[in-house]
């Protein structure tokens, strides 16, 4: 029935046209399947995940947050910093990258919560704001981390990076946060509109903030793993990540209207959008032809998310009609 | 006598300009239910909003038991036991039945929900409502009478002292309110005090000992309701120029047809219905819930996709074919979700009456609005309907229930099209509304115009309608005159005989 066909689609349309994609991809060339290649594509994707995972909790509220890209950069260039300059011993300045994201976040939390600025504003007043603070700090040089992290920070096994362990271990825990906490289910019910959340109880202002605080440290870890992937920062570090990861919460199937989605749909998600990049390399596409064709996948997963939601909202149909007893006011 | 649980004393609330709350004093017993009564607009749900921690009360002491109570958040008001079911519905659509109903305190262990003892606790509070569904759906597939078990399920399950009901049986079947009433019996013998607010004035006096009576947000009366009558009830929420009485039904003379339908189909929803509407007629469409009443005027006017069919309007005596795109021109909509597809809830109430009637408000320059008409207008319609607002330029959120009803029945006054498609128009409105809402529709049809009603009071139905159309399971299954009966009505909606 062609319902059915619809709705299969609109539910697993995105999974189809992945594997056509790939199949597509490993057609026009050779070695794009190996193993080999698939790891470095996901170790690619692994600081991006790890980002859309914080992010992705304030999207669920039905906000935003553009500013995780300048958090990454900011609290990785105050860790290095302290690293190189004042002796900091290495672990305390990863753990000092970690808690700067967290405190950036904090201030979004605090701006968009205490006082009322709408979160879109907010955080593109932040990320303009961060980025100008991260280069007055690296006076836009760059700076190579300590060798011992980079040794470190290399290690894997066979094909595995900390990278991909690290951004699995991300989205699981985000996702257990999402699915089996209270304060997961209460980020959903944001999603479903603050007003009415409120109304059933959900302390609303510390949810939000609690989320922003998250999506803060999320991006410094994510950060973190960018400046691991370079070795070093520069001042390009972070930059269109925020629009990197909003396209692999989309394309993962979570809703921007809020309320809607799985954490874990950011991996297929994310290896969308990594294999179409390669993709592309590999079949020797131009690069100018990347910020269209990603572009168009955006799209395309933005409308296919409001075309589900205009179904679910008008595909309730009379199916257990008949019996139900009719209203009356004299009974 | 016992004292009384809950005393609400010397009430005060005020928004901006408008004294919602006039100084209002209250008093509830344990084991009984207390009729909250009041035309719209009078301030009961500002009352209870106080009550169940919505809103601080500008002056004025709650007590419960003897104590003063603090209650200043909904969070506060559940835990010292007060539960409330509000007048428009406070559901989160995406999520589980669980997570509507443990929302605000789930258990917990080391962080971790307890789910089986979640899902244990909604089967059994579901079942003490007599609902089958599970838990774990969503709740925005549920149908509207299931969502508003699940928003009671989550008051009673909390085992609160005080319930309020902020007109609970708007969207339940029969069936559903029967097993309400049930409940809320059991919820009296238990000792829970219940405050039930409804404009069905004989639930009331079916339900509750004791009633209080409020009008314009002063209390004006109320007493046992042994002592009460209903004519005596609706005195003093009106005040002594009484009830405007339904004026005697004439019978109409049908004029040419307006709109024709045929072979409107939607797969599972409408199955190949045709039927025309006449000028100056009211055609009351009758069936049960889910039988497609809605879906039929939502498909009407375009709200709703259709598989195929064709409508043809009258247009200056001659029936021509009518484009989807263009239904809206001819025809106005009263939908039966105000909220969702009717208002735009934060605009002013101008806005919002005058949104379907712009181009006719068009002031000397071209594409702008003449500010100074679009308010004559409205106002004129705030009047003819008496839709109690401070201001045109009030948001319609800060409307009462019922007067948000009137805002989008006096946006189609307005605009005035020739076919009127009008799922439940006295939803929410009290007594004196629902009859002036009667007579407006008289009028209209005596004016010219063709009006589709639905409405799932039969005896409403019946006082309005020049004829019936019967529709079971997406199909129309009869056709009545003016004269048919209830017994033949219920029997052609449920089926029987077709
Ligand atoms: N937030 C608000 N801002 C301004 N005015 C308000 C607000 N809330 C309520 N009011 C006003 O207070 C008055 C009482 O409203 P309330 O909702 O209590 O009426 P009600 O008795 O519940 O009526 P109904 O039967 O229509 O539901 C109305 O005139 C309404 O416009
Ligand atoms: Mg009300």
């Amino acid at each position: 029935m062609n319902r059915r066909l619809r709705n299969f689609l609109l539910n697993y349309g995105f999974y189809l046209v992945m594997a056509l994609v790939v199949l597509y991809f490993a057609a026009n060339s050779r070695n794009f399947l190996a193993i080999d290649n698939l790891f470095r594509l996901a170790n690619t994707a692994a600081p991006s995940i790890i980002i859309a995972s914080g992010l992705a909790l304030v999207v669920m509220t039905g906000k935003l947050d553009i500013s995780v890209g300048s958090i990454a950069f900011v609290s990785c260039t105050v860790g290095l910093l302290l690293i190189l300059r004042q002796g900091v011993p290495i672990p305390l300045g990863l753990l000092i990258i970690l808690l700067t994201g967290a405190l950036l976040g904090a201030v979004n939390g605090f701006i968009v919560v205490v006082l009322k600025v709408n979160p879109l504003i907010t955080t593109i007043g932040t990320m303009i704001a961060l980025r100008g603070v991260a280069f007055q700090l690296t006076e836009m040089r760059a700076f190579s981390i300590p060798e011992p992290l980079r040794v470190a920070t290399n290690a894997r096994l066979g094909p595995i990076t900390i990278d991909i362990v690290v951004a699995l271990l991300a989205v699981l825990a985000v996702w257990y946060l999402h699915t089996r906490t209270p304060f997961g289910r209460q980020v959903n019910a944001l999603g479903n509109g603050e007003e009415v959340a409120a109304r059933l109880g959900v302390r609303v202002g510390r949810v939000t903030f609690l989320t922003f605080v998250l999506s803060g440290l999320m991006a410094a870890l994510g950060g973190m793993f960018l400046m691991f992937q370079v070795d070093s920062i520069n001042s390009q570090l972070g930059e269109g990540y925020e629009f990197t990861a909003i396209a692999i919460i989309v394309i993962g199937g979570i809703s921007l209207f809020g309320g809607q989605g799985s954490i874990l749909g950011l991996i297929p998600g994310a290896l969308m959008l990594t294999i179409i990049q390669a993709g592309l390399n590999f079949i020797g596409a131009s690069p100018f032809a990347y910020p269209f064709v990603r572009g168009g996948i955006i799209f395309i997963a933005m409308y296919a998310d409001s075309l589900k939601s205009f179904v679910r909202q008008r595909g309730r149909f009379a199916e257990e009609e008949g019996d139900e007893g009719i209203r009356l006011t004299s009974p | 006598m016992s004292q009384p649980f809950l005393q609400m004393r010397n009430i005060r609330k005020r928004f901006g300009a408008v004294e919602a709350l006039k100084g209002v004093t209250l008093e509830a017993h344990a084991g009984e239910a207390l009729a909250l009564i009041g035309a719209n607009g009078a301030g009961k749900s500002t009352l209870m909003n106080v009550l169940g921690g919505v809103y601080a009360p500008d002056e004025g002491d709650i007590l419960l038991g003897g104590q003063t109570a603090r209650l200043h958040s909904p969070l506060e008001a559940e835990r010292s036991g007060i539960a409330f079911v509000h007048q428009e519905m406070a559901m989160l659509p995406t999520m589980s039945v669980a997570d509507n109903l443990f929302i605000s305190h789930f258990p917990t262990q080391m962080g971790r929900i307890k789910r089986t003892e979640v899902l244990d606790a909604c089967r059994a509070a579901l079942q003490r409502l007599g609902c089958t569904f599970d838990p774990r759906v969503r709740v925005g597939d549920l149908s509207p009478g299931d969502q508003q078990m699940v928003e009671i399920a989550r008051a009673i399950m909390t085992d609160p002292k005080i319930i309020i009901f902020d007109e609970p049986t708007s969207s339940l079947t029969s069936r559903e309110k029967q097993r309400l009433f049930d409940v809320i019996g059991a919820l009296k013998r238990a000792g829970t005090v219940i405050i039930y607010i409804s404009h069905f004035l004989d639930e009331a006096f079916a339900l509750c000992e004791r009633a209080v009576v409020l009008r314009n947000g002063e209390t004006v009366g109320g007493g046992m309701m042994g002592d009460l009558t209903y004519a005596r009830v609706v005195e003093l929420m009106i005040g002594a120029q009484n009830a405007s009485a339904d004026r005697e039904q004439q019978t109409r003379q049908p004029g040419a047809v307006a709109l024709q339908v045929e072979g409107l189909r939607r797969e599972g929803v409408l199955r190949d219905l045709r039927f025309s509407l006449h000028k100056g007629e009211v055609v009351g469409l009758w069936g049960l819930l889910g039988s497609g009443r809605s879906e039929l005027l939502r498909s009407l006017v375009g709200l709703d996709p259709i598989d195929g069919g064709m409508l043809r309007i009258a247009v200056n005596g001659e029936l021509r074919a009518l484009p989807p795109g263009e239904a809206r021109r001819w025809m106005g909509i009263v939908t039966e979700n105000r909220r969702d597809d009717g208002l735009l809830l934060p605009m002013p109430v101008k806005t919002n009456m005058s949104i379907a009637n712009l181009p006719e408000l068009i002031g000397r320059i071209y594409p702008f609005v003449d500010g100074r008409r679009e308010a004559s207008v409205s106002q004129t319609y705030v009047e003819r309907l008496k839709i109690k607002i401070a201001d045109l330029r009030q948001p319609v959120r800060t409307l009462s229930g019922g007067n948000q009803q009137k805002v989008i029945v006096g946006r189609w006054l307005q605009k005035a099209p020739l076919v009127y498609l009008m799922d439940e128009p006295t939803r929410g409105l009290d007594v004196g509304a629902k009859a002036e809402i009667r007579a407006i529709i008289s009028e209209l049809a005596e004016a010219g115009a063709a009006l589709l009603v639905v409405s799932s009071d039969i005896d409403e139905i019946m006082s309005i309608s020049d004829r019936y159309l019967v529709l079971n399971r997406g199909r129309l299954v009869a056709e009545f005159p003016r004269g048919a009966s209830k017994n033949e009505l219920m029997a052609a909606a449920a089926g029987v005989g077709t």
